[in-house]
Order: C-alpha cells, then sequence, then structure tokens
C-alpha cells in the first residue's frame, strides 16, 4: 500500500497533466458526431480538417526556412487527379483518391528538386507563379477540367462492413471521419519527422542555414523532402475537399487560399508542427464563418488580417498561439520561464 | 501583325507595371523585403481619387496629389507600426501578405463591392487616322514617363537620392558617414507607397474600380521586378515593358495561355538567372 502510495506520489504530475488534458479535444473530436449531427458543425469541422493538413504542410516547408505559396496549387492538383481519374477515365473511387496524393507529391518532388535550388524570396515568387500556372490551366483546359464551370466528382462508393453501412452522399459524417483519419495520419507522420533527427535537421536550417550547410547537412536533399510531403499530403487533402464540395473548379484553389493556408499556420504558430497549424486553421476557419454571416462585406477578411498582424507583433518569431500552451502550464506550476528551443524534446531522466 | 490597339494597351499596361515596380524595387532594395501588399495601397489609391472627385468635388490632379500624399502616410504608419516590430524577413514576408487582406476587408466594408467607375474625367479620344487613343490612355503614358524623370532626378541630383543609393548599397557603412538609415527607409516607403497609389489613381478612369483590383497589378508587377532583376530600378523599367507588351501581344494569339507562358518565362528565367536579366547578384 505504502508503496503504491509513493508511486503515486513520485509520479511525474508535471508532464502528464498537459497531455491528459491535450488528449480532451481529440476524445470529444472522435466523439462530435455521436452528439451532433448537424450539418453545420460537421461542414465547419471537416473544411477546418482540410486546411488544416494544407497548413501542416506549409509548417515543414517554413521549417526549412523557405516560404511557400504553392500549397493551393498542390490541393488543386490532388483534387483535380482524384476527380479527373474517377469521373474521365471511370477508375475506382479509392483508387483516385490514393493515386491524388502519390501524383501530387511525385510533381511536388520533380519541381522541388529545381525550383529548390533557388532558394529564399525567389522560391516565393516560383511557387506563387506555380498556383497562378496551374489555375489556369485548370481554367482554359476545356476538355478535361470543364473550365470555370468545374468538374462534378463522383461520390465514393457505399462501404458495407457487415452491420455497418457507410453511405457518403446520406451525410457528412463518412467525410468526417475520412478527414479525421487524414488529419490523424499526417499529424502522425509530422510528429514523429519531429521527434527524428530529421526534424532537428529542419530546426538547424531554420535557425542558420549557413551554419546547418557547414555542419554537413544536405540542405537541398531536406528541402526537397519537407516539399514533397508537404504535397502528398495537401494532394490528399484537395481530393477530399473536391470531393466533399462534389465540384472542383478552379475558383476554389488560387493563390488566395495559398496565403489563407500560411495565415492559418502562423497563426497556429510554428512551434508545433501538428497542434499548432490545427489550432490555427480551425480558428481561422470557424472565425471566418461567423463572420461570413454578418451583413458587412469584409469584415472577416479584415479580421483575419488583424488577427495575423497582432499575432506576428505579439507572439514574435512565428510562435503563434500553441506557444501560450507551455507558458500556461508553466503559470499553473509557477515555474520561472526559461527560454527554451521549441519543439526540442526534453531529455527524460 | 497586331493591330494597333493591342501595342496601345501593351504600352499602357507596361506604364502601369513600370509605376508600381518602382515602388517594389525602391522598397526591397532599402528594407530587403518584397513588399506584397503593394497592390493593396494601388486600390487605396484608386478608391480615394473616386471619393475625392466624385464625392468631395476635388478636381482630378490636385485629389490625385493628395491622395499620393496620404498614401505616403499610410504606407509609412504600417513601416513604423507594424513591419519595423515584426523581426524576421520570413515573417515580414506574413505580416505583408496578411495586410492584403486587412486592406481589401477595409476597402470592401467603406466601398461596397461593385464595380465603380471614373470615366468621365477626362473624356474625348485623340484621332490617329487608322486608330483613336483615348485621352485617359495618353495620360498614363505620360504620367509614366515623369514618374521615371523624376526619380531619375531624384535618386542621382538630390542629397536624398545620395543617401538612398548608399543605404541601398551598403547600410552599415552609409550610418557610419551619417547617412540616417531608418529615416531613408521610412522615406523610401513613403514613396513606393505613393508611386504605388499614383498608378491606382492614373489607371483608376481606364479600368473599374472596385476592392480587389490591387492582385494582378501586383503579381504582375513583381514578375515584371524579377525579370529585370531584384533592386534595379532600369531593370524595372525594361522588365515593365517586356511584360506589358509580351503580355497585350501574346493575348492576342493565344488568349489566357499567354498568362502560362509569362509565368513559365519567369520560373525558367528564375532558375537559370536569378538575378534577372539586369540585376547584379544579391548578396
Amino acid at each position: 500500500m505504502n508503496v503504491w502510495l509513493n508511486r503515486f506520489r513520485t509520479f511525474d504530475w508535471r508532464n502528464t497533466w498537459p497531455k491528459v488534458v491535450a488528449a480532451v479535444p481529440v476524445i470529444i473530436f472522435l466523439l462530435i458526431p455521436v452528439f451532433t449531427q448537424g450539418e453545420i458543425v460537421l461542414n465547419m469541422l471537416i473544411l477546418s480538417g482540410i486546411w488544416a493538413v494544407a497548413a501542416m504542410g506549409f509548417t515543414l516547408i517554413l521549417r526549412t526556412g523557405q516560404f511557400s505559396l504553392g500549397q493551393a496549387a498542390f490541393m488543386a492538383i490532388g483534387g483535380y487527379t482524384s476527380a479527373i481519374i474517377s469521373v474521365v477515365l471511370g477508375w475506382p473511387w479509392w483508387f483516385a483518391f490514393l493515386l491524388s496524393g502519390i501524383v501530387s507529391g511525385i510533381v511536388a518532388m520533380l519541381i522541388g528538386s529545381v525550383v529548390l535550388r533557388v532558394g529564399g524570396i525567389y522560391f516565393s515568387i516560383i511557387t506563387l507563379s506555380l498556383t497562378e500556372v496551374i489555375r489556369i490551366i485548370a481554367q482554359q483546359w476545356e476538355p478535361v477540367t470543364h473550365g470555370s464551370r468545374g468538374l462534378i466528382t463522383t461520390p465514393p462508393p457505399n462501404i458495407d462492413l457487415g452491420p455497418l453501412h457507410i453511405n457518403f452522399m446520406a451525410n457528412s459524417v463518412p467525410f468526417y471521419y475520412l478527414t479525421l483519419i487524414l488529419v490523424a495520419v499526417t499529424g502522425l507522420v509530422f510528429w514523429q519527422i519531429g521527434k527524428t533527427r530529421m526534424g532537428g535537421t529542419f530546426y538547424a536550417m531554420l535557425a542558420n542555414q549557413t551554419l546547418a550547410e557547414h555542419e554537413g547537412i544536405h540542405l537541398m536533399k531536406y528541402r526537397v523532402i519537407a516539399f514533397t510531403l508537404a504535397g502528398v499530403f495537401a494532394g490528399f487533402a484537395g481530393a477530399i475537399y473536391a470531393n466533399y464540395l462534389t465540384v472542383i473548379s478552379p475558383l476554389i484553389f488560387g493563390l488566395w487560399q495559398s496565403i489563407q493556408i500560411m495565415m492559418m499556420s502562423i497563426v497556429g504558430g510554428m512551434s508545433s508542427l501538428v497542434a499548432g497549424p490545427i489550432i490555427g486553421s480551425t480558428l481561422l476557419y470557424v472565425l471566418g464563418i461567423q463572420l461570413a454571416r454578418l451583413p458587412i462585406y469584409g469584415i472577416a477578411q479584415l479580421l483575419y488580417g488583424a488577427v495575423v498582424v497582432l499575432v506576428l507583433i505579439f507572439l514574435p518569431k512565428g510562435t503563434g498561439l500553441i506557444d501560450l500552451w507551455p507558458r500556461i502550464w508553466r503559470k499553473i506550476y509557477r515555474e520561472v520561464e526559461e527560454y527554451e528551443i521549441p519543439g526540442e524534446t526534453r531529455q527524460e531522466d | 501583325m497586331p493591330p494597333a490597339g493591342i501595342w496601345i494597351d501593351g504600352l499602357v499596361q507596361s506604364s502601369t507595371y513600370i509605376t508600381m515596380a518602382f515602388g517594389m524595387v525602391l522598397v526591397f532594395s532599402i528594407l530587403g523585403i518584397l513588399n506584397w501588399t503593394h497592390g493593396q495601397y494601388y486600390m487605396l489609391g484608386a478608391v480615394i481619387v473616386y471619393y475625392g472627385v466624385t464625392a468631395a468635388g476635388v478636381p482630378f490632379p490636385i485629389s490625385m496629389l493628395v491622395t499620393g500624399l496620404i498614401i505616403a502616410g499610410l504606407g509609412m504608419l504600417v513601416k513604423k507600426v507594424i513591419i519595423d516590430r515584426v523581426s524576421g524577413d520570413l515573417y515580414v514576408g506574413a505580416v505583408t501578405l496578411a495586410l492584403i487582406f486587412f486592406f481589401e476587408g477595409l476597402a470592401s466594408m467603406l466601398f461596397g463591392m461593385q464595380d465603380k467607375g471614373l470615366a468621365n474625367v477626362m473624356p474625348g479620344s485623340m484621332d490617329f487616322g487608322s486608330f483613336s487613343v483615348s485621352y485617359q490612355k495618353i495620360a498614363v503614358v505620360g504620367f509614366t514617363l515623369v514618374v521615371m524623370i523624376a526619380m531619375y532626378i531624384v535618386l542621382n541630383r538630390t542629397k536624398v537620392g545620395l543617401s538612398i543609393r548608399a543605404a541601398a548599397q551598403e547600410p552599415r557603412a552609409a550610418s557610419l558617414y551619417g547617412v540616417r538609415v531608418d529615416r531613408v527607409s521610412l522615406i523610401v516607403m513613403g514613396i513606393g507607397c505613393a508611386l504605388a497609389a499614383w498608378a491606382g489613381c492614373i489607371m483608376g478612369p481606364v479600368y473599374s474600380i472596385n476592392p480587389f483590383i490591387g492582385r494582378i497589378p501586383m503579381i504582375f508587377s513583381l514578375l515584371a521586378i524579377v525579370i529585370g532583376g531584384l533592386g534595379s530600378l532600369s531593370g524595372a523599367i525594361i522588365g515593365g515593358l517586356i511584360l506589358g507588351f509580351l503580355n497585350s501581344v501574346m493575348a492576342y494569339y493565344i488568349s489566357y495561355y499567354s498568362e502560362v507562358v509569362l509565368f513559365a518565362l519567369v520560373i525558367i528565367l528564375l532558375l537559370v538567372r536569378p538575378q534577372g536579366l539586369f540585376g547584379a547578384a544579391l548578396k
């Protein structure tokens, strides 16, 4: 009894409580369709999940010190790949969905291995041009993409798993779980990357490129890896987006969506590869939807811009909202704040 | 051979891109950042001059001058209050991108979404026999020529220009020689924003005015300075001319695909020669 009590006392509550509290929203997200199947709530969560995946990719690229304005282009590539393969060629839906990520990843790798040679501001301009090129091609290549009228996607087939019948057309719940799975997979992959040696390498590249290169880090290799991974998951996100909206048109993937992804990532904070983008995109998307209901047009954009500016001024260097989380816990434990490189895992002793 | 109207349109487009690109080049060479909000200063210029002419009844040239001063003040305010407080080049880029949304939202709240026109400012056109050119388009080209000459004089013949050039070349050494670099960068931000606003004013009567007109000129003037070389004023002129004529002449033959060709051209140019056609290699 005494031993058990001792173990109870020496248990590391300080590191456990934050994790327990952080697990609560995950469980809530899993159970939301049990409480409500309202289309408005699910719609909001599905779309913020889709943007969160794209924003995670942006954060990963930003970690290597590059500023990509091409995330929406890869979403467009993924969306159009899945739509064209399933509608025009008539291949199975799930196969098309799988291909959307692969094609977008291959395109990202090919483009990245050429374009990432010029870094910095030029990379931003090239990715901007790329986004516009993809959008114009989608608009003008009438026979395949149906131009600005948009391509109507085929719904995913029904799945019969014994007693469980999943019908994607009936309501949004299957799409909700599909998005949740995508967010979870992307999050797990990026989280593991953040923990490994590669994550440390990305941080070194963000802190000081020249020093990182002299430490023997092959900058080009890691940039292409980050760009490709971001492209793969943006492609999947784009495919879900196109299929959820049931129509894909060039208007939904432009430079302004790329900037929106950037804002979500910056507001959430880049000290975390997973939680930051999720918080940022959910917050900004829900804010945008709520403000769009007001009769004053433009207030959503105004506040979007203002929020990002305020976050960048008061939470500098891209720490974002996620950085408030450890600060709150330090306040609770009354610890003295110390500077800690964000993302670096604490040594277990 | 495309008709004369296409070439005139190319010249008008080039003129806008050149005026906008001047401001971007100046800001880039002093502050070391790309001001992504530049197109929104263009839009705000057009909006303010619209109100100046229609609501306040001020003559077009005077309201244009005042608009330039207002936007210059706005640019300086943004520089002082926002850009100076954000550290890191990546995040300064992010903050100027976010300001695009801020200004567009502001303009849509105050100005409304519908297109408005200023067509009655300079009516009439000049007849050249087989074709005619409206006075408004002539004014655009003439204004750009004035801007080019004025910029040349300011940069090469005045003390402010000397300190701007010094600060662009070597900020630390310039500050050792008594140039107040922070003040110079403020002035440059003001000049850049005023040029963008004037481009918006002079183009206002040619096209219609709405809160989103700033997007396309921003992207194209960005491409112009990339073609000419970031940080080079003569490069901006050449880049603007190439871009304006190429865009309008190619659009005559292959319609919207001309933009794809332009963007592809810029991507290839950046890969082969990142410093642009005329730019010196950057550090």
